[in-house]
């Protein structure tokens, strides 16, 4: 940082005076057409306090933070800020109570400059832009919080851990007293989490307050000083103490009962080489996107690549897939060519692919579990639904899909629930019977409760023989599932490890780009 | 204080299925209530012009069959729209290659002459209608399928392409359209052979019942075969399609291709039926036109859009006869079907968003 200008933003400063907290919520009711999304939900937070909001989806804990940042309205109940009952009509209204909300997916503009997208919404510009002056005035806030950003940087040029701060930052800017972050630490590396940890330090210091809005157990409960636990939209539990949870405690209060989320490897010795690559590159619109990748799974065993998104993991997985021919190299499944041949053949030889984005790629919204079963066969020119309709109810239940029936929109469906459908129709073969399962992201935004059955599932393919390639941004369930860890970083695989041995600092700092041989 | 009331846009889970025929039936009702209001304001009377166009549309023998024999070629191109329009490709070029249809057909059922028999005559004319119409949208169909040009655009623009083409053929001394030596712009008359007979003294011809048969095939298609299964996962997720190896390039030509085809048989269905001719009078009518309102009006349904086709069939002849019987202008046929397409684009919103007022509560602030 070069600019070491004093300036104060400008914006609404509360006194937290006597009042005990922050921001609360009194018995708020929200109902969306047949839901009931908050039932008499009390919440609070004090000023300088870590609180999480945790809850699966669906538990109402979104629906809570849309209505403390002034998305939603109550449908009854009051919120109370340092203790005056105030009606937040709009997230401007919560904006002008110093309430802002970072939302997960960031909402930047990526041509702008950061101080550009700081100032966005700002009321009190001129209509002529001072663009240092701007600048200057942006870099004061961030760095009075110890968050180091680069005014004059475009957007799109910034990581995500970058870009997660420019939204911080914008909410400092605006004057935020209480910030409510959704899943922050979904898309970070661990040394972004830690920094974003140490920005949260002194944030709290200054006596500013943080909502985390999360599914996960993950670190954010434990640098929360109190845990509130939604659950149906009702709260079943408040756990205080600064890193003393108990996260059994926490995941039977989220889901409502006990639950097993294994770490089990293959036990025994893993068979022949399902799938074999070979020195696979491409190339897209000149920019390489893998670079040079060789490496093998073999039947029974699970290899993890890790990896921050936009690494090359798509490409790999849909190049393995066929849906994209490599540039050079070659991708051979049980011991066949399959490069440059497309899906249907590398589908022929044993693959099956889930991919990441499973409603809209994996399977046809608009369609029923039935066609959706469909979708990688073989169909005759009259489609035979009739014929396949036994299997579908067979897969249904002994997926325990929740579901009307095989005439059930896969739209329709939870989040667990069509990945459940995605997976029944991937492991249980089409075109031919599967050998080589390329995952990714299995569990991407799902309950703890369908983690749990999903990564079960996994297991029992690997166990049955199956080879499987689990592609995931979720670096914990790569390292407790995977036998064997191949690090992905712009497009080359940079450091690998058996999964029993592997250690998180170590793969964390692969996935950032740091050498993790002699240099240190 | 009396606090504000905010209508709230709430977007629904799930469309009712009842809702699917109400907001069409609404639009419909209110298309009329709007055409009411014009009426009054240009001093006609709503009720008794309405009344009359019932008659003459729907409720005498004369005028039911006047509006079946109509509709034979509005559903040709509401069906041709609706086919495109459910894997999100938008034809509105349906009127050209209407036109073109009618070029195929005359010309079929001119260079064929009276040498062959009836049987061989009459689909000869009607798929060669087709084939030019599925021709007029090949280049359209082949950049939009290879290189993602706009379909809206290159449809539409060669529709003006195809009614030059009309007068060309019509307007031209010694075209192989028109009557030799005739200074009169209009084309031959095709042979009998090419002609069919219409129902008694009615313009209702069997056309009508082959064209219903079609659309019937193509809902078939759509629903129960891989072409339609492979339709309908292109339309909802191209990249699903990608994902299982469907060739996307190919459906979207050949989707585009019948649509032409299908505005092409309307063309041809008006050589065999009531026109007998090339006649540059078609490019008046915008029945090409008609059935982007048809295709939207039925949702892309393809049974419902042989029922909006039949309704605007009436909505037109009513109109027609309207300024024959009284002095109303003739316009007030083709003024409703505008109101029914923005009536029935507007009742969308219903559909998809739960609309209701609540009244916003203040407390401090």
């Amino acid at each position: 940082m070069t600019n070491t200008s004093h300036e104060v933003a400008k914006g609404p400063h509360h006194e937290s005076g006597a009042a005990p907290s922050a921001l609360s919520a009194h018995s708020i009711v929200k109902r969306f057409p047949g839901v009931l999304a908050n039932d008499s939900v009390d919440f609070d937070v004090l000023p300088g306090e870590v609180h999480t909001l945790l809850g699966e989806n669906g538990a109402g804990k979104s629906t809570l933070a849309a209505m403390l940042c002034g998305l939603y309205q109550p449908d009854s109940g009051y919120i109370t800020r340092n203790g005056e009952r105030i009606a937040l009509s709009s997230p401007r209204a919560g904006l002008q109570h110093g309430i802002a909300m970072v939302h997960q997916h960031f909402r930047l503009v990526e041509r702008f400059t950061v101080a550009e997208n700081v100032i966005l919404g700002s009321r009190d510009l001129s209509f002529r832009l001072n663009r240092s002056e701007l600048e200057d005035r942006v870099s004061a806030v961030a760095e009075s919080f110890g968050l180091p950003i680069e005014p004059g940087a475009t957007v799109g040029d910034l990581s995500v851990g970058q870009r997660q701060r420019v939204e911080i930052v914008k909410a400092l800017y605006q004057g935020a007293e209480i910030l409510l972050l959704d899943e922050p630490t979904a898309v970070l590396v661990p040394a972004e989490v830690e920094k974003l940890f140490e920005n949260v330090h002194a944030m709290t210091q200054a006596g500013k307050s943080i909502v985390f809005i999360s599914h996960k157990l993950g670190e954010v409960v434990e640098i929360s000083d109190r845990v509130t636990v939604l659950r149906n939209g009702r709260v079943t539990g408040h756990v205080s103490g600064r890193g003393t949870t108990d996260t059994r405690e926490l995941a039977r209060l989220m889901v409502g009962r006990d639950i097993e989320l294994t770490t089990q490897r293959a036990s025994h010795a893993t068979g022949h080489e399902v799938l074999q690559i070979r020195d696979l590159s491409l190339n897209v619109g000149g920019v390489s996107v893998l670079s040079d990748i060789s490496f093998n799974v073999h039947a029974g065993e699970m290899v993890g690549i890790a990896g921050v998104a936009g690494n090359g993991q798509k490409e790999l997985a849909e190049t393995i897939a066929g849906l994209t021919s490599p540039t050079s190299g070659s991708i051979a499944i049980t011991g066949s060519m399959s490069t440059d041949r497309g899906p249907i053949h590398a589908r022929e030889l044993g693959l099956a692919y889930v991919p990441e984005d499973r409603l809209g790629m994996g399977l046809v919204p608009s369609m029923s579990i039935l066609d959706n079963l469909l979708l990688t066969r073989d169909r005759n020119f009259v489609v035979d639904r009739a014929s396949v309709e036994p299997e579908a109810v067979r897969l249904i239940e002994q997926f325990e899909i929740k579901a009307n029936g095989p005439e059930h929109i896969a739209r329709k469906l939870s989040g667990g629930n069509a990945q459940k459908v995605l997976l029944a129709r991937e492991l249980s073969g089409g075109r031919s019977a599967t050998k080589l399962l390329v995952v990714c992201s299995p569990t991407r935004g799902l309950d703890v409760g369908a983690i749990e059955t999903v990564r079960a599932l996994l297991n029992d393919a690997r166990s049955a023989g199956q080879a499987i390639l689990l592609i995931s941004e979720d670096l914990d369930e790569v390292m407790s599932l995977s036998d064997r860890i191949l690090v992905l970083y712009r497009g080359s695989i940079v450091h690998e490890t058996p999964g029993e041995s592997a250690q998180l600092a170590t793969v964390g700092a692969a996935m950032a780009g740091l050498s993790t041989e002699g240099n240190a | 204080m009396r606090s504000p009331i905010r209508i709230v846009f709430e977007q629904r889970n799930e469309t009712p299925k009842y809702l699917s025929t109400l907001v069409p039936l609404i639009s419909v009702i209110a298309a009329l209530v709007a055409g009411a209001l014009f009426l009054l304001a240009t001093g006609y009377s709503p009720i008794d012009t309405y009344t009359n166009m019932l008659s003459d549309g729907f409720a005498s023998s004369r005028g039911i069959t006047d509006t079946l024999g109509l509709s034979t070629v509005l559903i040709c191109t509401g069906i041709s729209a609706a086919f495109a329009f459910q894997m999100n490709l938008y034809n509105i070029g349906g009127e050209g290659q209407l036109y073109l249809g009618m070029i195929g057909g005359a010309w079929a059922g001119l260079a064929l002459g009276d040498r062959l028999p009836s049987f061989v005559m009459i689909p000869t004319v009607l798929l060669l209608g087709a084939l030019a119409g599925a021709l007029w949208i090949l280049i359209p169909a082949y950049v939009r399928s290879r290189l993602g040009t706009s379909e809206i655009v290159t449809t539409l623009l060669l529709t003006y392409v195809a009614a030059s083409l009309v007068d060309h053929f019509v307007y031209t001394p010694g075209s192989f359209f028109v009557t030799k030596n005739s200074a009169f712009p209009q084309g031959r008359l095709v042979p009998d052979s090419a002609s069919l007979t219409a129902f008694g003294n009615t313009s209702l011809y069997p056309t009508f019942f082959l064209v219903v048969l079609v659309t019937l095939t193509l809902f078939w298609l759509v629903k129960r075969t891989e072409y339609g299964y492979r339709i309908q996962v292109i339309a909802d997720s191209p990249r699903a399609a990608h994902y299982a190896g469907i060739n996307a390039n190919r459906t979207t030509l050949s989707v585009m291709l019948i649509s032409g085809a299908l505005s092409g048989l309307g063309g041809a269905v008006l050589i065999v039926g009531p026109f007998g001719r090339l006649d540059p009078g078609i490019t008046m009518l915008g029945y090409g036109y008609a059935g982007i309102v048809i295709a939207a009006l039925a949702r892309n349904n393809f049974s419902a859009v042989i029922v909006s086709g039949i309704l605007f069939a009436g909505l037109r002849s009513g109109g027609d006869k309207l300024q024959i019987s009284t002095d109303t202008p003739i316009h007030i046929g083709v003024m409703l079907q505008g109101a029914i397409l923005l009536f029935a684009l507007g009742g969308e919103a219903f559909r998809r968003y739960r609309i209701h007022a609540v009244r916003t509560e203040r407390t401090a602030q």
